[in-house]
C-alpha cells in the first residue's frame, strides 16, 4: 500500500467545504483574501487557465466568480463569501500554475470587501472542525483514483 | 434516475453547445433528467476550447470563405473540426453520479465500448483522448457547472475531412505540404477508416447510446427549450464570448538537436507554461506509433523537464529506432524554453484536434 497522502491544509483561514476555497480576513483592513485549497487542487491537477470577474463587481456567495481550466476538467470557481472585489491577483490570471505552487500564498485569487462577513464565515468550515473534513474529503478523494492510498490530513 | 436521450442532427454550433450547457445547469438544480446528448453539427463549425484565443488556433478568413461557424465550447482543450460525420456526444449528470475522475472513466469506458461493437480497439491515452494504434478517434472534456452540475463532452469521429480542418486550423506552415498531410492524417483514426466506409452516423449513434443503457429517444419540454434559447441568445450568439482574450499568453517554439542517429525537429505551442501541441520531426528513424504516442501525451502536458522527461521515457523506445529518449527530451525542452523566452507567432492544436484538456 503507498504512504498517505498529506496534505496542506492551513488553520489560519476559513474554508468553503464544498468548493475548496479558503478564505482569509485582514484584521486590519475588513478586506477578505480568497483562493484554492490544497485538496481541490489535488482534484483538478494543474491549471491552465484562469479567468475571474472585474474589480468592483458585485458577488454572491454560490454564485459564480469565475471560471477555470485544469488538467482534468473545467469549473466555475464558486465565491464563498458575499461582497464586492476590489483586487484580482493579476500574476496567477497570466500564469495559473502559481496557484498550484503556492495555493495559500501567491496562489491567491481575489480579494474582496465582504458585506456580510460574520454570516459568511459561520457557513464555512475553521478552527477545529477543518481537520475531520479535511481527512473525510482525502478519503473521498484516494476512492477515486486507483486503489485506495489511506486517508490523511496534515491539516494545521 | 433513468437516462434521458435526446437526438438531433444539423445542430447550429451556438444551439448544440447551449443545450449541453443548459442541460448541465438544470440537471445539476434538480429540474431536469440525466440526459444523453447525441447529435451532429450542420457543415460545419470550428469550436475553440473554453479559453483559447480564436485567432490563434483558427483561419477566421478561411472559416468565413467557407461558411463555417465559430464558436466557443464550455469545456477546455483544442479547436476541433464539427460536422456531419463528427458524432458529438454530451452527458449531462448530477453531482451526486460520483466523482468526476471516477465519472470520467465510466464515460470513456462507454464510448470505448461502443467501439469495440464496431470491431474497434480504443484505448484511453494521456489526460483525455481515446485513440487507436496512437491515432486519435475521440477527444473528451468535463465542465462542472455552478451547480454542480457535470457535463461530458466528446468528438467522436466517424469520419474527418482533414484537408478543411488543415485549411481551417492554423498551423505552424505557411503551406501544408503532402507530406504534412499525410502525418496529421496518420494522427486521426476513424471509424470509417478502421471498419468500414459504409457506417453511418445513425450506427455508431445507435452503437454509442446501447452502450450508455439507453435506446429511446426523449424530448426537451417547453421550460428547457426557453432556457435554452435564452443562453444561445446571451452567450452563444454573443461575439464577446466567442472572441474573448485570456490573460495567458500563447507562444511557440522550436528547436533541432543534431545526434549521431539524426536530426531531431520539435516545435512547440504553448499557452502560458503548458504545451498545448508538440510536432516532432526529423530525419531519424523510428516508429511513427511511438512518434504519435509521445505527441498524444506532450499535449497538455506542465511544460517542466521532469514532466517532459517522463513521458519521453515512457514512450521511446530505440526498437528499431535510430535516436535515443535523451535527445529527444533536449529536443522538446529547448523547444519549450525556445517558446518561453524568443516566443515566434503562437498558432494552435493543429494536430489530432480535440477537446484533450478539461
Amino acid at each position: 500500500m503507498s504512504e498517505p497522502r498529506a496534505f496542506n491544509v492551513p488553520r489560519d483561514r476559513y474554508y468553503d467545504g464544498t468548493h475548496h476555497l479558503w478564505a482569509m480576513r485582514d484584521e486590519t483592513s475588513g478586506r477578505v483574501r480568497i483562493g484554492i485549497d490544497a485538496i481541490g487542487l489535488e482534484a483538478l491537477g494543474e491549471l491552465a487557465y484562469v479567468a475571474v470577474d472585474k474589480v468592483d463587481a458585485l458577488i454572491a456567495r454560490g454564485a459564480s466568480v469565475g471560471t477555470l481550466e485544469a488538467a482534468k476538467m473545467t469549473t466555475s470557481i464558486a465565491a464563498p463569501i458575499t461582497g464586492t472585489i476590489v483586487a484580482r491577483n493579476k500574476d496567477v490570471l497570466a500564469d495559473p500554475r502559481l496557484i498550484n505552487e503556492d495555493p495559500y500564498g501567491a496562489g491567491w485569487l481575489l480579494e474582496i470587501e465582504p458585506s456580510m462577513w460574520s454570516a459568511d464565515a459561520a457557513e464555512m468550515l475553521s478552527g477545529d472542525a477543518i481537520a475531520p473534513w479535511a481527512n473525510a474529503e482525502i478519503e473521498k478523494l484516494d476512492a477515486e483514483t486507483e486503489g485506495p492510498r489511506g486517508a490523511s490530513s496534515a491539516a494545521g | 434516475m433513468p437516462l434521458r436521450l435526446l437526438v438531433d442532427d444539423g445542430a447550429s454550433a451556438s444551439a448544440g453547445l447551449a443545450l449541453d450547457e443548459t442541460l448541465a445547469s438544470r440537471v445539476g438544480e434538480g429540474i431536469s433528467a440525466p440526459t444523453l446528448h447525441l447529435y451532429t453539427y450542420r457543415p460545419h463549425c470550428v469550436l475553440v476550447g473554453r479559453f483559447q484565443e480564436v485567432s490563434h488556433e483558427i483561419d477566421l478568413e478561411a472559416c468565413a470563405s467557407a461558411n463555417i461557424d465559430v464558436n466557443r465550447r464550455p469545456t477546455g482543450g483544442g479547436a476541433i473540426l464539427m460536422g456531419p460525420a463528427q458524432l458529438g456526444v454530451a452527458l449531462a449528470v448530477p453531482r451526486e453520479s460520483g466523482g468526476a475522475r471516477e465519472l470520467m472513466r465510466s464515460f470513456a469506458y462507454k464510448l470505448r465500448r461502443a467501439l469495440a461493437d464496431l470491431g474497434i480497439n480504443a484505448v484511453f491515452r494521456g489526460k483525455n483522448d481515446l485513440a487507436v494504434n496512437g491515432a486519435k478517434i475521440a477527444g473528451l472534456g468535463i465542465h462542472r457547472d455552478i451547480s454542480g452540475g457535470l457535463l461530458f463532452h466528446a468528438s467522436l469521429l466517424l469520419d474527418l475531412d482533414v484537408q478543411l480542418m488543415m485549411r481551417v486550423l492554423r498551423t505552424p506552415f505557411a503551406r501544408v505540404s503532402r507530406r504534412e498531410m499525410d502525418i496529421v492524417s496518420r494522427r486521426i483514426a476513424t471509424v470509417r477508416t478502421l471498419v468500414d466506409e459504409e457506417v453511418t452516423m445513425n450506427e455508431l449513434r445507435e452503437h454509442v447510446a446501447h452502450s450508455f443503457g439507453v435506446d429511446r429517444t426523449g424530448e426537451l419540454d417547453a421550460d428547457e427549450r426557453q432556457a435554452v434559447a435564452t443562453l444561445e441568445f446571451s452567450r452563444y450568439r454573443d461575439a464577446a464570448w466567442v472572441h474573448q482574450r485570456s490573460d495567458v499568453p500563447d507562444s511557440a517554439g522550436r528547436a533541432t538537436v543534431r545526434t549521431p542517429g539524426g536530426i531531431v525537429d520539435v516545435r512547440v505551442a504553448m499557452a502560458g507554461r503548458t504545451i498545448k501541441t508538440a510536432w516532432i520531426r526529423g530525419d531519424f528513424f523510428a516508429d511513427d506509433r511511438t512518434v504519435a504516442e509521445l505527441e498524444g501525451l506532450l499535449r497538455w502536458l506542465p511544460a517542466e523537464r521532469d514532466a517532459i522527461a517522463a513521458m519521453v521515457r515512457r514512450t521511446w523506445t530505440l526498437e528499431g529506432g535510430t535516436v535515443d529518449a535523451t535527445a529527444v527530451i533536449e529536443a522538446v525542452c529547448s523547444a519549450v524554453a525556445r517558446a518561453i523566452n524568443e516566443p515566434s507567432s503562437p498558432y494552435g492544436c493543429f494536430v489530432a484536434p480535440g477537446s484533450s484538456h478539461g
